[in-house]
């Protein structure tokens, strides 16, 4: 029972922290909560669900390799527009016009509630699923029991977190992005242009939420609320591991995932949420930096 | 006719619930985002009562108002230490867990089943049932919030909430006591949300925890944003206008499968529109940034 709660938080814990890189990533370089990060991860799972459907109402019962390829494709790069469309029609002119991190969090609710509430609209309120065959036994393991998905989960998250992290650390770009990340002005000075900085973290942050997106699609079904609980967690696991720190982003999601996990032993499943907040308020009101972020004038008052 | 007269006081409910958080994130400058946790502890509180203790409605409203602001002080406690976005993200959290123990508390609350048959106010043993009473009924305590919520405002220690939004360090300078000042305030929105819970609870006379989400308090913020911060009319516009305006979606016939996504869309494109465009509101003077 031990083994599978740790398997199951784990797994939670690989997608909270995929979606919490992605809006690191972000976060790092516009520096408010982008929420509607949530709703372009709803979109990717939508998107690739769309193109398999289209495939089995085209060829038949089956999809082939190819086809999961283009789904998983399409997926991903319509997140990726999403996220740089909305930016842009957005964030922009709030940018321009200095606006307030409020102000910011605020708008971005509102593009959450149009565009989760545009794809109930299109596909309806009901769960849907993306899986074709019958579901396939999982292994078991020290007494637990973990798919082949989950296992695809676990190792598609943390190669990407590991590229990540090198394409920070040891890229052209990805120093840029950490300049822009530390000193906005002096990386202007410095011949840096914020707006195509900007650009890219939403990119790379918004792809990254897509593959979340897809990868939770295999896992379990799909609704259009799914990303309002996706961008909650990702937001406590990115606050909980210190916020706009990437390591950090990754260690928060899988401590939530576990703690989450855990502390259901003994209570019923439907207080998971009530146990990521309560960690949430405590860690605001004692550790507003987070386990490794770095306390900084903005979090100390 | 019935269904108009519903309509107004459904937007009466509104209106103390906007008043009320008007004077927290307009006046104060306090993003609270957490509103509809303070009028589902109000509207549980005083069912649970009148349902399990028998306890008079009128009786129940008060002491769910008071429960909302004992509630309040817990919320007060993290706006005393967290400012900005991160504040509003503490307030967003509360609101969550408000929720979630509505809907996980299976033996007290019901959970997702839900309170049916809440009873209704009385007079002097006269059961009060046709919608114009309720009608009077909320159009007092509308009537209370706002002259309350005017007095505050308008008095040396509205000025004092003001000053705190404007500058905090500027005001502690002058000996203010900020602090203090940002507890009661969460304290008398609190209570006022609470009142309309139960409101709203003894008026419907049925009560779920879906009533009480985040989005709900979206809902809310919008109506002031609407209106315009810093501006007691405008709250009273932006409820009225925004509990208004998706009823008319009902006119064309519209499914509510349709209806219902397509009234959020339309709350979420505001707020947006609003932000970008007109962030002082319909009525407001006051440009926050």
């Amino acid at each position: 029972m031990l083994w599978q709660l740790i398997i199951n938080g784990a797994i939670a814990g690989s997608i909270y922290a995929l979606i919490a890189l992605g809006f690191t990533i972000i976060y790092r370089t516009v520096k408010f909560f982008h929420l509607a990060h949530g709703v372009v991860y709803t979109a990717g799972a939508y998107l690739a669900y769309t193109v398999v459907r289209y495939q089995l109402s085209v060829a038949g019962d089956q999809v082939s390799v190819l086809g999961w390829m283009i789904a998983i494709f399409v997926g991903i790069f319509g997140s990726t527009i999403l996220g740089v469309l909305i930016d842009r029609l957005v964030y922009y002119p709030l940018r321009k016009r200095n606006a307030s991190n409020l102000i910011f969090l605020l708008a971005s609710f509102g593009v959450f509630i149009f565009i989760q509430n545009l794809i109930q609209l299109i596909y309806g309120a009901q769960i849907l699923t993306i899986r074709t065959g019958p579901v396939k036994e999982g292994r078991h393991f020290f007494g637990a029991v973990i798919t082949d998905v989950q296992i695809l989960i676990l190792v598609v998250s943390v190669v990407l977190m590991v590229l990540l992290w090198v394409f920070i650390q040891k890229t052209k770009l990805g120093k840029a992005m950490r300049a822009v990340s530390d000193d906005p002005v002096a990386a202007n000075v410095v011949g840096i242009n914020p707006e195509k900085i900007i650009f890219i973290s939403f990119a790379i942050g918004s792809a990254l939420a897509g593959v979340a997106g897809i990868l939770i699609s295999f896992e379990t079904n799909i609704e259009p609320t799914m990303g309002f609980n996706a961008i909650l967690k990702g937001i406590i696991a990115s606050i909980v591991g210190g916020i706009g720190s990437i390591p950090g982003a990754v260690l928060g999601g899988f401590f939530l995932g576990l703690v989450e996990n855990l502390g259901i032993w003994g209570i019923q499943a439907g207080w998971k949420d009530t146990i990521a907040f309560v960690i949430l308020i405590i860690f605001l009101l004692l550790r507003p930096w987070g386990l490794l972020g770095t306390r900084t004038e903005r979090e100390t008052i | 006719m019935e269904y108009l007269l519903h309509i107004l006081v459904i937007a009466g409910i509104y209106i103390i619930l906007t008043v009320s958080l008007n004077l927290i994130i307009g006046f104060t400058g306090l993003p609270a985002l957490g509103h509809a946790a303070f009028s589902c502890i109000g509207a549980y509180t005083s069912s649970l009562l009148a349902l399990n203790l028998g306890l008079s409605p009128w009786v129940g409203l008060f002491i769910g108002g008071c429960l909302a602001a004992v509630s309040g002080i817990v919320v007060g406690y993290p706006a005393v230490r967290l400012k900005g976005d991160y504040l509003a993200l503490a307030t967003f959290g509360l609101g969550v867990i408000v929720y979630s123990i509505a809907k996980n508390w299976v033996s007290l609350t019901r959970g997702p089943m839900g309170l049916p048959g809440i009873p209704g106010f009385s007079v002097f043993g006269y059961q009060l049932s046709e919608i114009w009473h309720y009608l009077i009924i909320v159009a007092f305590f509308d009537f209370v919030t706002v002259f309350v919520i005017n007095r505050i405002v308008n008095s040396p220690f509205g000025r004092v909430l003001r000053s705190i939004r404007e500058d905090e360090v500027a005001s502690l300078a002058l000996g203010k006591d900020t602090n203090r000042h940002k507890l009661i305030v969460f304290i008398v929105g609190a209570f006022f949300a609470g009142i309309a819970g139960g409101l709203y609870a003894h008026y419907i006379t049925f009560i779920d925890p879906s009533s009480f989400t985040v989005m709900e308090s979206i809902v809310i913020l919008l109506m002031v944003i609407f209106g315009g911060m810093e501006s007691i009319e405008g709250s009273i516009v932006g409820a009225v206008v925004l509990v208004v305006l998706p009823e008319m979606l009902r006119f064309f016939g519209m499914p509510s499968s349709i209806a219902a996504p397509l009234r959020q869309m339309i709350y979420g494109l505001l707020l947006v529109v609003l932000i970008i465009k007109r962030p002082q509101g319909v009525m407001g003077t006051y440009r926050w940034r």
